[in-house]
């Protein structure tokens, strides 16, 4: 009988992995919700001074579970002008395309759904089905704030799949593979791919944190502007399926490419012997990446919808275009080796980090031009 | 063991899907519920591609028709007028000629695609290396003009649709 990974027969390892995965997103979608909330909650406690939950449970653990109950046992309301089945269908085609991600996240070494060939592309698939439930979420509301902030929202996440979408493609064309197994396995040791390729690491981020509208990029929920946008007229469970689950499901997924694309993966120290390690060292980094991006939360002011739109069409694409430029080229001039690939990105990190004040000082710049000449006739009719 | 009776019936289950798709989004009144069994019936045409083997192609279809195309006609149905009042269209009360048309194109195609003898695809694999390959070498010509084509397309577009910022063109009158 040929052993198969953990020595069991390969003919009952095929589904029964599939049933592992299966299950352990469920697990992890479910509680890692509950988990992040808390976590959000608690972090942004500890940047602003303040106690975060502390009643319920020791360290307040519990609030969530408790707002969880809560949600589960709250009635089913429905606006009398909601759009029929829309309005019931919206939160399920925005959580089964997260949910189906899940399928291909590698938490360890023979711990993965499918290893489908073409992994990353099946990823930014679903990554773009969520936009439709989203768009039918705000539509189905009949309801003015709804619609806007769902037309945001898609206007917002199609924007930004695109500087995604690129940033991915430099990482395939130095692995050479689109399974995100292969891709895992060919940053064995210390060579992470975030050392070849960091310039893309940043671009995908801050694309990342727009496409699972974390701030600085929260426009479709903009509350001072919008109420709660497309999920204004949500609420119950309903609500808790589509920011909780899904909003949060969709932040681990992103992180979890993050690791795998970048970081490694489920590869670490004592791997090799024991392989259920990975699934420690994957989860450890994925929830690292959760709380940086808690931390940007905490930290910086929303843009405004114009801000958006410039910095993803006149920023983030002309940059990874660039990227993918410098990257495709490098890689066909010296296909052995990836320093070349390796310092021209850290030369493009460099350039970026040191054109911010640059840029933002030329904007002011032009603002404070703009502000003088509209004024200046005013002031010359007064004076 | 083998699954033999499986790709058949999911086969079917797919046909189904796109058949019942494509006739309610003719068939059906509100223009959203339409654009919404549209974005069924091109999952299931994915669903077709991933049986025959080319995941490339159906990853694809999901992508561009079912999170581009579709959003873009709910924002065009979204942005036009609407009326409650649910209407029959004209194609609608036709029935009759609409089964002839249908019959006419069906029946050919049908009997035509019969006539395909070529070898069942393989599993496994992949239908990515062989895509690159044909579209980056037998046709990389084609590819590069459909590029250019939808550039230009694009450009067109933002002539056609851009307005002056008025207060860049009140700037310009002062000078």
């Amino acid at each position: 009988m040929p052993a198969g990974p953990f020595g069991i027969d390969p003919l009952i390892w095929a589904p029964l992995r599939l049933v592992i995965a299966v299950a352990l997103a469920l697990f992890l979608v479910l509680n890692g919700a509950l988990l992040q909330i808390y976590l959000e909650r608690k972090i942004q406690a500890i940047i602003q001074d303040r106690l975060g939950p502390y009643h319920v449970g020791p360290w307040g653990l519990l609030q969530t579970f408790a707002d969880a109950l809560k949600l589960i046992s709250k009635e089913d309301v429905r606006a009398a002008a909601t759009d029929g089945w829309f309005f019931v269908a919206a939160p399920a085609l925005v959580f089964c395309p997260m949910l189906a991600s899940w399928v291909v996240l590698p938490f360890a070494q023979d711990i993965v759904g499918a290893n489908l060939n073409i992994g990353l592309l099946y990823l930014t698939t679903l990554g773009s089905m969520t936009v439709l439930g989203i768009v039918i979420a705000g539509w189905a509301s009949n309801n003015k704030y709804a619609l806007v902030g769902g037309l945001r929202s898609a206007g917002q996440l199609i924007s930004y799949e695109i500087p995604q979408i690129l940033a991915l493609v430099s990482v395939a064309l130095v692995v050479g593979s689109l399974s995100m197994i292969d891709i895992t396995r060919s940053q064995a040791g210390p060579f992470v791919n975030v050392l070849i390729l960091p310039f893309s690491f940043v671009l995908y981020f801050i694309a990342a944190l727009a496409e699972t509208n974390r701030t600085p990029f929260d426009l479709p929920e903009a509350e001072s502007e919008l109420v709660a946008g497309w999920l204004t007229e949500y609420s119950g469970m309903r609500w808790g399926t589509m920011l909780a689950l899904s909003e949060y499901g969709n932040v681990t997924v992103v992180c979890a490419i993050v690791t795998t694309l970048w970081f490694g993966g489920w590869q670490g120290p004592g791997v090799e012997a024991i392989p259920l390690l990975g699934v420690l060292w994957f989860t450890l980094k994925v929830y690292g990446f959760i709380v940086l991006m808690m931390w940007i939360r905490a930290t910086l002011p929303r843009l405004r919808i114009d801000q958006l739109m410039s910095f993803c069409w006149k920023g983030l694409i002309p940059m990874a275009l660039v990227n993918i430029l410098v990257v495709a080229v490098l890689a066909l001039a010296f296909p052995t080796t990836k320093i070349p690939i390796a310092i021209a990105s850290w030369v493009l990190v460099i350039l970026f980090a040191a054109g911010v004040p640059f840029v933002q000082r030329r904007r002011l710049a032009t603002l404070r031009a703009r502000a003088r000449a509209s004024a200046a006739p005013a002031v010359r009719a007064a004076s | 063991m083998t699954f033999d009776f499986v790709e058949p019936v999911v086969f079917a289950l797919l046909s189904i899907g796109v058949i019942a798709g494509g006739v309610a989004v003719v068939m059906l009144n509100r223009i959203t519920a339409a654009a919404l069994f549209m974005a069924f019936t091109f999952l299931s045409m994915a669903g077709m591609f991933v049986l025959l083997g080319a995941e490339t192609i159906a990853a694809f279809q999901v992508l561009i028709y079912v999170g581009a195309i579709t959003v873009l006609i709910l924002f065009g149905v979204m942005f036009t007028k609407f009326s409650d009042a649910p209407r029959a269209l004209f194609f609608q009360r036709q029935a009759p000629l609409a089964a002839v048309f249908v019959a006419a194109v069906a029946i050919p195609v049908t009997l035509f695609s019969f006539s395909f003898t070529s070898a069942p695809p393989r599993p496994g694999g992949g239908d990515l290396p062989a895509l690159a390959t044909s579209v980056f070498t037998d046709f990389a010509f084609p590819f590069e003009i459909a590029s250019v084509l939808l550039l230009a397309a694009m450009v067109g577009a933002i002539v056609l649709t851009r307005r002056d910022d008025p207060e860049e063109a009140a700037m310009r009158r002062r000078r």
